[in-house]
């Protein structure tokens, strides 16, 4: 995978997806999954159309309670999408079985046609902030070169140009003056901004992002967007768990409203309807109903 | 001959304190990851479920053979921990409560079987409750080359994953998405403490063993940001209560070492908590009242 040069160290993802030509054990069974789809006409018309995320009737329990139930989504490639719903709605959990970390009872996950497992190096990850222990003791420039890990692989120590690459996406969150800072003497915002600079050092193709605008500050949201909407501008897909139901039409142009099922999703100006968001937000009645979320 | 008497103290003294060194180096270093994990208590399962382990090893060979007798506590302290881990996953039974359940299960265990042999009146068992509290005086050179090459072994391992290791305990989540089985590191690193606590059980024995662990790292982690100078400074701070601990017991008599070690430990501890930069509590008071003072200052000045 090259970096390319200076300002233009993001490859486009042309690029990056060929690079891992991944002649694995999967590759066989990908047109039976294909023929599988477009046999029960899930796909329909948009089988040949390539998605970069495709999930498709995820269903995931925790010790018998159904958290995601029989979800399915389609992204396009080049969105940016936010993931909304209620607490409990399963948006956190859906980003981590599209990972892989939690295990579905039913359902798979598509990235750019293949298993998440054989399509890690394109897929990148900001955790939830609160996630880490921030008094782990290491500095920022550190955590931000952990983004290098996967690609870097088995016992292969990081070097100067890890370092580099690290420092580059520092300097585009705006936080090249804290290389050296301890993690635990930042701001909310500005441990937001490392683990975002750490996904930028994975360079990847598809984001998945839990809550980066949680506990940040006006500025540094402003800034996270505009540099969400420069990934989405170089080809990237960017799906972000999102609070903040003012700010979608703004911010995003395709939603997914989440409540265990799949609400709706689709362009913002389509799925983000009152009626929609009624369903995904009043209560568990509106969840009962069923049929009307096939919009 | 008396000079001959002084010259093999001394001699012993040397060996035990360079097991103590050794030993407190190993469970130093290694005990700094059990610490970031919020898993200290984990170290004080392991050392009392290696205890059963001991018993059995020396009722199934006869022999005393450290080699022998580390190889069974290891088996059941890994057995004990990898139990523990399953009832985490599979049962609702939370984290400490499973901890307290097979911590006291082995413990009492191995203090039954220890009763039987010694009830056996087996001129060979005498000394197998040193794995108690610890008898470092009982190390031969045998032992040090045991804990050495061992110990020496778990550090190795530890240097060569440390990137794997850290992302682990930092970030469990992430390391999982770019592909790192985080339950073969889990494992990996639950078997380096394994490593270090078995080899610490004749010198300080079971019950106090997990203080070897936590307390140099907690010490260390005050006066650093970085974790590898955490780590280096929790195998010195192991290594100076372990050499210190030992020379304090074996010269006022039947005091035993685990103990003694312990409580070494515990003061580096105590002085690291109160007198650190940054962390350390003086320091937090002074900057407090400077932070009063200039606050009071500006304020008047308007």
């Amino acid at each position: 995978m090259s970096y390319g040069t200076s300002n233009e160290w993001f490859p486009y993802y042309e690029q990056a997806f060929s690079a891992g030509t991944f002649s694995y054990r999967t590759g066989n069974e990908l047109p039976d999954y294909e023929q599988a789809f477009s046999d029960n006409g899930v796909l329909g018309m948009q089988a040949s159309e390539q998605k970069a995320i495709q999930v498709t009737d995820l269903t995931v329990a925790y010790q018998d309670k159904p958290v995601l139930w029989d979800i399915d989504l389609d992204v396009p490639p080049g969105v940016l999408l936010a993931i909304v719903g209620p607490n409990g709605a399963g948006k956190t959990t859906l980003v981590k079985a599209i990972l892989g970390l939690v295990r579905p009872a039913a359902g798979n996950v598509l990235i750019y046609d293949k298993p998440y497992e054989a399509q890690r190096r394109i897929v990148g990850y900001v955790p939830q902030r609160g996630s880490v222990d921030w008094d782990f003791p290491t500095s920022v420039l550190d955590v931000v070169t952990m983004g290098c890990y996967g690609a870097l692989g088995w016992i292969r120590r990081p070097g100067r140009r890890e370092r580099e690459l690290a420092m580059q996406a520092l300097e585009k969150v705006g936080m090249e003056a804290y290389t050296t800072r301890q993690i635990s003497q930042l701001s909310g915002g500005q441990q937001q901004r490392v683990f975002l600079a750490r996904a930028l050092v994975q360079d990847a193709t598809v984001y998945l992002m839990d809550e980066p605008f949680q506990g940040v500050d006006a500025t540094t949201e402003r800034a996270i967007v505009t540099l969400l909407q420069e990934l989405r501008a170089d080809g990237k897909t960017v799906v972000v768990v999102h609070h903040d139901l003012q700010t979608v039409t703004d911010y995003f142009d395709w939603v997914m409203l989440l409540n265990i099922r799949r609400i709706a999703s689709g362009p913002v100006d389509e799925a983000f309807t009152s009626d929609n968001l009624r369903e995904t937000y009043g209560g568990r009645l509106g969840f009962m109903k069923t049929d009307k979320s096939d919009v | 001959m008396e000079d001959l008497g002084i010259f093999n103290h001394f001699y012993t003294l040397i060996i035990v304190s360079a097991g103590a060194a050794l030993l407190g180096t190993v469970s130093g270093a290694l005990g700094s990851y059990a610490v970031l994990r919020r898993q200290s208590l984990l170290g004080d399962a392991i050392s009392h479920a290696a205890l059963p382990g001991i018993a059995i090893a020396f009722l199934l060979t006869g022999s005393k053979t450290p080699l022998i007798l580390v190889l069974g506590a290891a088996i059941a302290g890994w057995l004990g921990t990898l139990l523990i881990m399953s009832i985490v996953r599979l049962t609702r039974i939370k984290y400490d409560s499973v901890l307290a359940i097979v911590l006291s299960t082995f413990f009492g265990f191995g203090l039954v079987l220890h009763t039987l042999i010694q009830r056996t009146g087996n001129a060979n068992q005498a000394g197998l409750d040193t794995f108690l509290f610890g008898q470092a005086a009982t190390m031969l050179e045998s032992d040090v080359l045991t804990i050495g090459i061992l110990g020496g072994i778990a550090l190795i391992v530890m240097l060569i994953f440390w990137k794997e290791l850290k992302l682990l305990v930092f970030d469990e989540g992430f390391a999982a998405s770019i592909g790192f089985p985080i339950r073969t590191l889990d494992i990996l690193l639950t078997s380096l403490l394994v490593v270090a606590i078995v080899l610490g059980l004749q010198a300080v024995g079971a019950v106090l063993m997990s203080a070897m662990l936590v307390a140099p790292a907690v010490a260390a982690r005050q006066w650093t940001d970085r974790l590898r100078l955490m780590v280096f400074l929790a195998a010195c701070f192991g290594a100076l209560a372990g050499v210190s601990g030992t020379i304090i017991s074996s010269t006022a008599s039947r005091i035993p070492t685990g103990p003694t070690i312990v409580l070494c430990a515990t003061a580096v501890v105590g002085f690291s908590i109160v007198f650190a930069p940054n962390r350390g509590l003086v320091w937090d008071r002074i900057r407090h009242q400077r932070n009063r003072r200039n606050l009071k200052m500006e304020t008047s000045r308007n």
